[in-house]
């Protein structure tokens, strides 16, 4: 193929100048085919498949052969409880990863931002982004681990309460799963949260700062009026793509997670168990088709509230 | 500054406290776990240990390193990571060369090809069918062809070739190379810091990923490290075999006077084993990380 690139290129120039233009353009063409043709196969090709989602998908007919079977997936959905528990667990547990990992990546970077430049400073930041860099596989195991009946948590409660009290298996109570999914979800990425804002802070003009002094502003006002102002772009747009993400639950962390204890789902633990493990097709490319559509809507629909409000737009 | 108000110096204070507990709070669970798999695993049952191994012993690697489904994996892995990794950075650097050519008609058009995908897709069930109908199902090429374009990649790496002026391409034009010579022996040398950065992401990634193998491979000679990681965790067969192959080797039992291993070690042991190739090359990494997504944000 390069070869032929070669040739064309080193070629005396014959034909019209639009010959010329096009042939010196088609090296552009061939260098962004690959990545058009991926794109093609892996993402647009698999389009046509959310049909499944409205037919009685039969692996031996095929996809095309199937029978046409409406909304009849997406009734059932609403209409089977474990479904409809599934979906209400998704929002919950998204909103409530927003509501606790949203602000804290901001809050430690206020706090990093107040440190000199220094040892100390890299040395927080550096730790601070090192979970982000594990798997999700491997936290759920370094959590199995700490809250693990003989584990490092145990043992010091242990201590605390002089021997007396008993160990707790905390990673079987289901009262408990919740809070420990939004505990490790900020566990892992608060840290690496803190890179946007810290370079976004970094961004804004010192004499805004200077300025406020001579006014006589003191630090807390500083922040108040320069730093978090300063902040609102960066915050937006990263609040228009999370909103996006809300119907997206962390299938990783869930479902690393379950155990036999356990009674919890989410659209995505579903999705997988009933459609890859058990073969229900249809039902769950309903499921994921609605998961789809309301991320799209939800990521529209932020921006377009964005743009209206702040004038910020992902687009 | 010595006119520092006392309250701000109590805050500052406060502040360095508080971010040395969220330190320790990132780090401790991952040293604990370390000191687990490093110690002797009939210690470790009794519990009690924090941060550095009390009797010091390789049993639960020997047992790990000598297992072949490990082996295995590794290799899977490492394999998974360098063809991965080499592939995506060719398919990205490309497409973003072929963007920042002037006077390439439909470059807009065909961006917005490239990104509706980030907005809309069909869903885990129409891919895994289209993935059987491809032969996909259990072949290697599942971990690398899918995920080989990235469109956010793609446009940081053209953020990066917008500040690669012109005028070298030009000198080099006027001397008759061709353009394929111009972007390989120009432009991809002074790509060298972009290429690191996006090479680094694409190899974690590639390293930590898991839900692929658990949705596409069931053929065991495909798995890789992360995802014998989740069995070991989640799934009580992999550990018996684990430790029936042991004894077969004669590396651990109840019998003889060789060190016992219990799952609870070969937990920590297979954490660490995962994640050691990331946790080292890290620090000298960091960096590079931070820089590929502060170019990302401000640029774009």
């Amino acid at each position: 193929m390069h070869k032929e690139i070669i040739y064309n290129q080193s070629a005396k120039p014959t034909g019209s100048r639009f010959m010329r233009a096009l042939r010196k353009n088609s090296f552009g063409y061939m260098l962004m085919l690959p990545s058009i043709v991926l794109t093609f196969v892996f993402a647009y090709v698999p389009m046509p498949g959310i049909i499944a989602a409205f037919k009685d998908y039969n692996i031996f007919l095929g996809l095309w052969n199937s029978p046409w079977v409406g909304l009849e997936h997406v009734r059932e959905i609403f209409e089977t409880p474990m479904l409809r528990q599934a979906i209400f667990n998704t929002l919950e547990l998204s909103l409530l990863t927003i509501l606790v990992g949203f602000p804290a990546p901001i809050i430690l970077a206020l706090m990093i931002n107040e440190i000199k430049d220094g040892l100390f400073k890299r040395s927080v930041q550096t730790l601070s982004y090192l979970p982000h860099f594990l798997s999700w596989i491997a936290v759920v195991g370094l959590a199995y681990s700490f809250f693990d009946l003989y584990g490092p948590l145990n043992d010091l409660l242990l201590k605390l309460s002089g021997g007396e009290g008993e160990r707790i298996m905390f990673l079987s109570k289901q009262e408990l799963f919740l809070p420990f999914l939004l505990l490790l979800s900020v566990w892992k990425e608060v840290g690496w949260g803190t890179v946007v804002y810290l370079a976004a802070i970094t961004s804004i003009d010192p004499s805004l700062y200077e300025a406020a002094k001579i006014d006589g502003a003191n630090r807390w006002k500083q922040h108040l009026y320069i730093t978090l102002p300063g902040l609102k772009m960066t915050t937006i747009l990263l609040l228009i793509f999370t909103l996006g993400t809300l119907f997206n639950s962390n299938f990783e962390l869930v479902y690393g997670m379950q155990n036999a204890f356990i009674s919890y789902d989410v659209i995505s633990t579903i999705v997988y168990s009933s459609g890859i493990q058990q073969g229900n097709y249809s039902m769950a490319a309903a499921v994921g088709f609605l998961q789809g559509l309301v991320a799209l809507l939800l990521t529209v629909g932020a921006n377009t509230i964005s743009k209206k409000t702040t004038g910020i737009s992902i687009w | 500054m010595n006119h520092e108000s006392l309250s701000y110096r109590i805050f500052k204070v406060g502040n360095a406290s508080l971010l040395i507990l969220i330190v320790v709070a990132m780090v401790f669970p991952y040293l604990n776990v370390l000191a687990y798999a490093l110690n002797d695993p009939m210690d470790s049952q009794f519990g009690g240990l924090t941060f550095y191994p009390r009797e010091l012993s390789f049993a639960n690697f020997e047992m790990l390193l000598t297992n072949s489904a490990i082996i295995q994996s590794t290799l899977i892995s490492v394999l998974r990571v360098v063809i991965g990794t080499a592939f995506a950075l060719l398919i990205q650097y490309t497409c973003a060369y072929a963007f920042t050519l002037k006077g390439l008609q439909g470059k807009g058009i065909i961006l917005i090809f490239l990104m509706i995908p980030m907005y809309f897709g069909g869903g885990l069930i129409p891919v895994y069918l289209l993935y059987s109908k491809m032969h996909l199902l259990n072949n290697f090429l599942v971990y690398i062809l899918p995920v080989s374009f990235s469109l956010y990649n793609m446009v940081i790496i053209r953020s990066f070739l917008y500040t690669i002026p012109d005028s070298l391409a030009e000198s080099a034009r006027i001397d008759g190379a061709n353009e394929f010579v111009i972007m390989l022996r120009i432009y991809v040398p002074l790509s060298m810091p972009i290429l690191a950065v996006m090479a680094l992401w694409t190899a974690v990634y590639h390293w930590n990923d898991w839900t692929t193998t658990l949705y596409f491979i069931t053929d065991q000679k495909l798995n890789t490290l992360q995802y014998i990681l989740m069995q070991i965790l989640k799934e009580g067969e992999r550990m018996a075999s684990m430790f029936q192959e042991a004894i077969r080797a004669g590396i651990t039992s109840g019998a003889n006077t060789q060190p016992q291993v219990t799952p609870q070690a070969i937990r920590a042991a297979n954490i660490i084993l995962t994640t050691i190739p990331i946790v080292i090359v890290y620090p000298f990494l960091q960096k590079h990380f931070v820089k590929g997504i502060t170019l990302g944000a401000v640029k774009e």
